[in-house]
């Protein structure tokens, strides 16, 4: 939570950048943004920049980390020292971002079928070039385009977006402003297929009844990003079908 | 009717077993991102690797030689071993050979048998997901580029692909043609135009 005085963020209805409270940011996705990796993906999620690439599966090493009944999945999240007004400036892993790439690989321990690849691993990175907060469900939206485009076997494609609190409404899709003096900040990521939470954390205080209606708020507007996710991920590939369907 | 489908997409209302897909009680689903036919209830992967089965001829390069075994990079998440009891050829690292797998064994090796070492040639490699395709329906898309071109060619279905002699450089163009468009129709005819030395769409 930010420190200072706190400035009003809903004015008549509508939020600092002129949003309605349910409305999410731009969001823009494009596939294979990293040649040399088996599946990347760049988004952009109003001022969020972020690329995913994921490499694998390949043998696992060191060799005690092996799973012989299944791949493990390795995620790195990090900042890049430049993306944010605030000082990110060091590079390398920290309590952020470690728990950050933590909740991320465990999203995608859950749609992955990771006991095709037994005693392999699955490199996952997700670099934030420019962040204004969200930057980690943007990431998860991001990692899992990535990774369907990588051709690795997955129940789900997931997406990520997150609930805030500001007075008595709720508001999807905080900003940095938002989320840095908002009263409550609720990443969310969901498996469209079936409706699976699989990524819940909580900064500040709801009640249960917001919980439940900001878990539907984000249902709602996943299914426009789960459209912009698959739009994404067959453009490529429709583009030369149709290159030669006359 | 065929459509590209993505992971978690419904692919029908029933549960089927189909390959790559998944079902519960309210429907199949892909798992992959591929291309699906309706009729004949089949999905092929656009992207993806290779997943060793018994019987599947590959190509692989000799990594090491352990004097009983050597060990052999096929392109996998799993090191390949062969007996060299069972190999006539003397191999030393960095031989290109094709063999046929044995099995898969548990803790992630691949047992290869019947070894032949490939002499001279080139060596390519594309998405494996793309081989059946080079391929085509009774080799007839292999058969197609091997005429036209005169070049010998092996194919593993690990992605990797052993050429020699003939208009080499052809073949690799034909093959990146059918990779980047695997997914379309009337392909066989474009490649047809490519090795005659058409003007190519």
């Amino acid at each position: 939570m930010g420190g200072g005085e706190k400035p009003e963020l809903m004015i008549n209805g509508k939020r600092l950048d002129g949003r309605l409270a349910d409305q999410l940011r731009p969001i823009k996705i494009e596939v294979g943004a990293v040649k040399n990796a088996v599946g990347s993906s760049y988004i952009e999620w109003g001022n969020n920049k972020i690329l995913a690439a994921v490499y694998g599966p390949k043998e696992a090493l060191p060799k005690h980390v092996q799973n012989p009944e299944k791949a493990i999945i390795k995620c790195r999240y990090q900042m890049s020292p430049f993306s944010s007004l605030e000082d990110h400036g060091r590079t390398g892993p920290n309590r952020r971002s470690t728990e950050i790439s933590k909740v991320t690989r465990e999203v995608f321990e859950n749609v992955v079928l990771v006991e095709q690849f037994p005693g392999s691993e699955i490199d996952l990175y997700i670099e934030v070039l420019q962040a204004d907060g969200g930057t980690r469900a943007a990431g998860i939206t991001a990692a899992s385009v990535a990774l369907a485009a990588s051709g690795i076997p997955m129940t789900d494609i997931p997406f990520a977006v997150s609930v805030g609190k500001v007075g008595t409404d709720l508001i999807l899709d905080l900003n940095k402003i938002e989320d840095n003096y908002s009263d409550a900040d609720m990443p969310i990521a969901i498996g469209p297929r079936t409706g699976e939470l699989l990524l819940l954390q909580m900064d500040g205080i709801l009640t249960r009844e917001e919980v439940k209606r900001g878990v539907e708020m984000v249902k709602k507007a996943g299914e426009s990003i789960s459209k912009l996710q698959s739009d994404a991920l067959k453009a490529s590939y429709e583009k030369t079908i149709q290159k030669y369907q006359k | 009717m065929q459509r590209i489908v993505v992971p978690g997409e419904k692919i029908a209302g029933a549960q089927i077993r189909i390959e790559n897909t998944i079902s519960d009680k309210n429907g199949t689903y892909a798992c992959v991102i591929g291309y699906f036919d309706e009729e004949r209830k089949m999905l092929m992967p656009l992207e993806g690797l290779w997943q060793p089965r018994p019987g599947d001829n590959v190509i692989g390069v000799v990594e090491e030689d352990k004097g009983t075994m050597y060990i052999i990079n096929i392109n996998a998440p799993y090191k390949a071993l062969a007996l060299s009891k069972f190999v006539d050829a003397e191999l030393a690292p960095g031989d290109i050979i094709t063999a046929s797998v044995k099995q898969l064994e548990r803790g992630g090796t691949v047992m290869l048998l019947r070894l032949t070492k490939l002499e001279g040639g080139k060596l390519m490699s594309v998405s494996p997901s793309r081989i059946p395709r080079i391929i085509g329906k009774g080799n007839s898309m292999l058969k197609q580029i091997t005429d036209g071109t005169g070049t010998k060619m092996v194919i593993g279905l690990n992605g990797l692909i052993w050429m020699r002699g003939g208009k080499v450089d052809l073949a690799t163009n034909a093959i990146l043609k059918i990779v980047e468009e695997a997914h379309t129709a009337g392909l066989t005819e474009r490649i047809k135009n490519l090795l005659s030395g058409n003007k190519v769409q």
